[in-house]
């Protein structure tokens, strides 16, 4: 007969959370930040530079993505082809990333092939071909990749969200990577023009691996060489504004299945003050497997597989966003579900229970997911981008412990906006919108795209 | 160099009920992972019980006899822990990673699902999970472009009644009509202790484990007789076999599959390695000579890669999509060109160079995280009897030579074995 022990246990004694030191080194006119990780196999090397989708202007939104891919189709040193093999044969990819506040190009190698895979970093980022002829070819495959992209439900869904909150007569009101549109009307100028722009300054190397083997001013000088233009200015938030009356913007996809929801209104950037009980008011609402949204929508009504709520943040403007796929025929009741639950959550605030879990939560996963050189070198990221304290994590832990259900609940009444917030609905129009029309919860407008 | 690809200790012990119990511990950082895996998947499945494996798996976190509904969940979130499930044609792994001083919980609620979920399971959780997964199915597989690749290819490599032939998430008919006494016998029959391995890997010591596991999982029954896998056979199915799809997707696309060899086996290894060469990377085959090359797929499209089934022939599988004007006929015989010089023309050393180092950096980033290490330890305890075998995979890739290449290239990618699926435009066939 099976035996089960019915009492739950109690946790053991907690282990000290550590973030591993940083070393920080001035080389060469740029900076070196490193984590070290003693007895790692891998280490990471991460060129951060001001070179991000907010440095972009209106008109050229996607050049700094076509620019990524640009660098690997040669150097002034050696082909593309020869380039892909020498870097592929240490174990490497070049990770290039975009986001609104930064580039970067990564490699992770076994340690011992660090230095050779930094080398070819820089020689790539630095010291690219730009052939004209290439630049051309690396945009026409980005048009075309954002083309097939735009196919999936979501990405047109996120554009005309984006747009609605922040407009677009701003940068960060279109997307990120630009629009199939934009990026194929880019000229050869616009993409080396970026580059002479943001990508001759040093910037910062970032270095996760075990210190004891890795010597860190070699490889800011090969990171920084020849990169000498004086760090760009970071401009001050905008103001967040935000709207007053909610409305539901429908984006047609004749056929789906699902309606994907898009349902966002702006938020305050990274460094504001509330930053932890907002993103705690977040994860009650909307980010914990258990959070009020997803206990409902999934669990209770059967409508999705998953929805979240988040904050997305950066240094000059911040939103806050709801995303789920729901089956097409409950379009309607999911969407009152999930507006009924953004404002009661803004009118009530969280009670302790659910704190306590999004507390623990995000202060146990800075442990769990702090485990890789990769991880490492993005929690490097964060204090730089950021301007942040070398200490910076360990406090975070403490302040998330100590987060009130006053503090979290003011946040959550000042920072969510149910009353203003805009419903994208990308889904089959012609099945839906009437239904939408009958919630009452706002004008229903389809959206050109 | 690392001559083991798993350089941690690691420690076993079996309990009286059979269930097997993998330790590796590792100070380091101060968390642990705790890992079962379930030798039961969708191979096992009847006729007419597609997707009860998967729809399983979502019924073990709705409550046990001493976790109420949502509270698995809430109690590994709420200590600061990841967690999760996955299903597969092979077996059921579940998972959680948290904080070290949460390991005993995390085992609690392990047991208790394992030895006393039929009490709490009752019908209306599985009508409600039934259309949460009736909602991943549409979300993954039918509301995206290509998302049924997976769906389509598996009937068309593996014949009627082989337990790869239909797909882990099942069709909505069969989940449609799925009752509860079904689930209960299925939880009866595979969810026993000598039916599963447990891992932990991370900041906890052997003799802890080992003291733990049985004062949690000692008390539970093994399990009687368990229906056998239907083995399958792929004798007299005779290539090639080719599908074309007309769908809502914005360029043709072409998948070339292969039925190679089971994991585990170093013929298998040899099979990684080759589709990397194939299909990682800019400096693969396929994008030197279909993207960058000839310019007839998208660069960001093409790729292979071997896939990790261990009871029957696994698939390599290499697709592409084409460049605006190209045809799927034009795109898919350029691409049947590129698996066939593999063929005919083997590998160069540098190439095999260049995938070893890339699947090395591969390897050492699965073993990075605790997480991956249990998952692997309850993998090859689970499939090959013993845990230690994991630092074999490694090295076995190191091993692949040139010679041993083009004799599995040779011997699995004939044409007349090819199975190949395309996707055309929907505005392109009308």
């Amino acid at each position: 007969m099976t035996q089960l022990i019915a009492q739950r246990p109690e946790p053991g004694t907690p282990r000290p959370y550590r973030f591993p030191p940083v070393v920080r080194r001035s080389v060469a006119g740029g900076s070196v930040v490193a984590a070290d990780l003693p007895g790692a196999n891998l280490a990471v090397a991460s060129l951060l530079l001001d070179a991000g989708g907010g440095r972009e202007t209106i008109g050229v939104e996607g050049v700094a993505e076509v620019l990524a891919k640009a660098l690997e189709e040669g150097t002034a040193a050696r082909s593309a082809a020869d380039y892909a093999v020498a870097l592929e044969s240490l174990g490497t990819d070049l990770s290039l990333s975009v986001d609104w506040d930064s580039f970067s190009a990564t490699v992770q190698v076994p340690v011992a092939s660090l230095p050779a895979a930094v080398e070819l970093l820089a020689e790539a980022v630095r010291r690219p071909k730009l052939d004209p002829a290439d630049i051309e070819r690396v945009r026409d495959d980005e048009a075309e990749s954002l083309r097939l992209y735009w196919a999936n439900p979501g990405p047109r869904a996120d554009a005309v969200l984006r747009g609605d909150l922040f407009g677009a007569e701003v940068r960060h009101g279109r997307p990120l990577s630009g629009d199939p549109r934009t990026v194929g009307a880019l000229s050869v100028a616009d993409v080396v023009g970026f580059h002479r722009s943001w990508f001759m300054a040093p910037g910062t190397l970032l270095v996760a691996g075990d210190l004891s083997r890795i010597d860190l001013d070699a490889l800011g000088r090969a990171a920084f060489a020849g990169a000498d233009e004086a760090s760009p200015v970071v401009g001050d938030p905008f103001p967040a504004g935000g709207r007053t009356t909610r409305r539901i913007v429908l984006v047609d996809r004749p056929g789906s299945v699902q309606s994907t929801l898009r349902l966002g209104h702006t938020a305050p950037h990274r460094s504001h003050p509330d930053y932890v009980p907002m993103t705690l008011g977040a994860i009650v609402l909307g980010g914990a497997f258990t959070s009020r949204l997803n206990h409902l929508l999934r669990e209770v009504r059967g409508y999705t597989y998953g929805i979240r709520s988040e904050y997305g943040l950066s240094r000059r403007f911040g939103r806050f966003v709801t995303s789920a796929g729901v089956q097409t025929a409950v379009t309607a009741p999911a969407l009152v579900d999930a507006v009924g639950e953004i404002a009661r959550t803004q009118a009530e605030g969280v009670t302790e229970p659910e704190l306590a879990v999004a507390r623990d939560w995000r202060a146990g996963q800075l442990s769990v997911g702090l485990q890789t050189p990769r991880a490492y070198a993005s929690a490097l990221s964060t204090l730089v981008v950021h301007d942040l304290p070398d200490d910076y994590h360990a406090r975070l832990r403490e302040s998330l412990l100590h987060a009130t259900v006053e503090e979290v609940s003011a946040a959550t009444a000042a920072h969510l906006n149910a009353e203003g917030i805009t419903l994208v609905i990308e889904g089959d129009a012609a099945a839906i919108r009437p239904e939408l029309e009958a919630t009452g919860l706002g004008e229903v407008v389809v959206a050109a795209i | 160099m690392s001559e083991t690809g798993y350089p941690w200790p690691i420690e076993t012990t079996r309990l009286a009920n059979g269930m097997r119990v993998v330790v590796s511990e590792d100070r380091s950082a101060p968390v642990v992972a705790v890992n079962l895996w379930y030798d039961v998947g969708s191979r096992h499945e009847p006729a007419g019980q597609t997707g009860f494996a998967h729809l399983f798996e979502h019924l073990m976190f709705e409550g046990s006899v001493n976790v109420p509904k949502t509270e698995h969940m809430r109690l590994v979130q709420g200590n600061g822990g990841s967690l999760n499930a996955t299903t597969n044609p092979d077996r059921t792994n579940y998972f959680e990673t948290l904080p070290a001083e949460h390991l005993e919980l995390a085992l609690w609620l392990e047991a208790d699902r394992m030895g006393g979920l039929v009490p709490a399971l009752v019908q209306e959780t599985l009508d409600n999970q039934r259309d949460v997964v009736k909602n991943e199915r549409r979300q993954r597989y039918e509301n995206v472009p290509y998302g049924d690749a997976w769906l389509r290819l598996l009937p068309l490599l593996y014949p009627e009644g082989h337990p790869y032939h239909h797909p882990t998430i099942g069709s909505m008919e069969d989940l449609n009509a799925a009752e509860l006494a079904t689930f209960q016998a299925f939880h009866r029959s595979y969810y026993a202790p000598d039916n599963a391995v447990l891992t932990v890997a991370g900041d906890a010591g052997p003799a802890e484990v080992f003291e733990l596991a049985e004062k949690y999982f000692g008390g539970l029954t093994a399990g009687g007789s368990r229906p056998a896998a239907p083995t399958g056979s792929l004798d007299g199915w005779a290539g090639p076999v080719s599908s074309v799809v007309a769908a809502e997707v914005p360029a043709p696309r072409v998948y070339v599959a292969h039925r190679t060899y089971p994991y585990g086996t170093p013929e298998h290894d040899a099979v990684t390695v080759l589709a990397t060469v194939l299909g990682q990377g800019r400096g693969s085959r396929l994008y030197r000579l279909l993207a960058d090359g000839a310019r007839l797929a998208q660069p960001d499209s093409v790729g292979a890669y071997g896939v990790d089934l261990a009871y029957a022939p696994a698939p390599l599988i290499a697709s592409a999509t084409a460049r605006p004007g190209v045809t799927a006929a034009r795109l898919g015989a350029a691409l049947a060109e590129v698996v066939d010089e593999l063929v005919t023309g083997g590998v160069t050393e540098q190439e095999l160079a260049r995938a070893q180092a890339l699947l090395e950096t591969e390897w050492w980033t699965a073993v990075a995280t605790v997480d991956g290490r249990a998952d692997l330890l309850s993998r090859y305890a689970t499939l090959f009897g013993d845990p230690a075998l994991v630092g074999s995979r490694l090295p076995g890739w190191r091993a692949v030579t040139t010679s041993a290449l083009a004799e599995v290239a040779r011997e699995v990618l004939r044409p007349e074995d090819r199975v190949t699926l395309v996707y055309e435009p929907m505005e392109a066939v009308a």
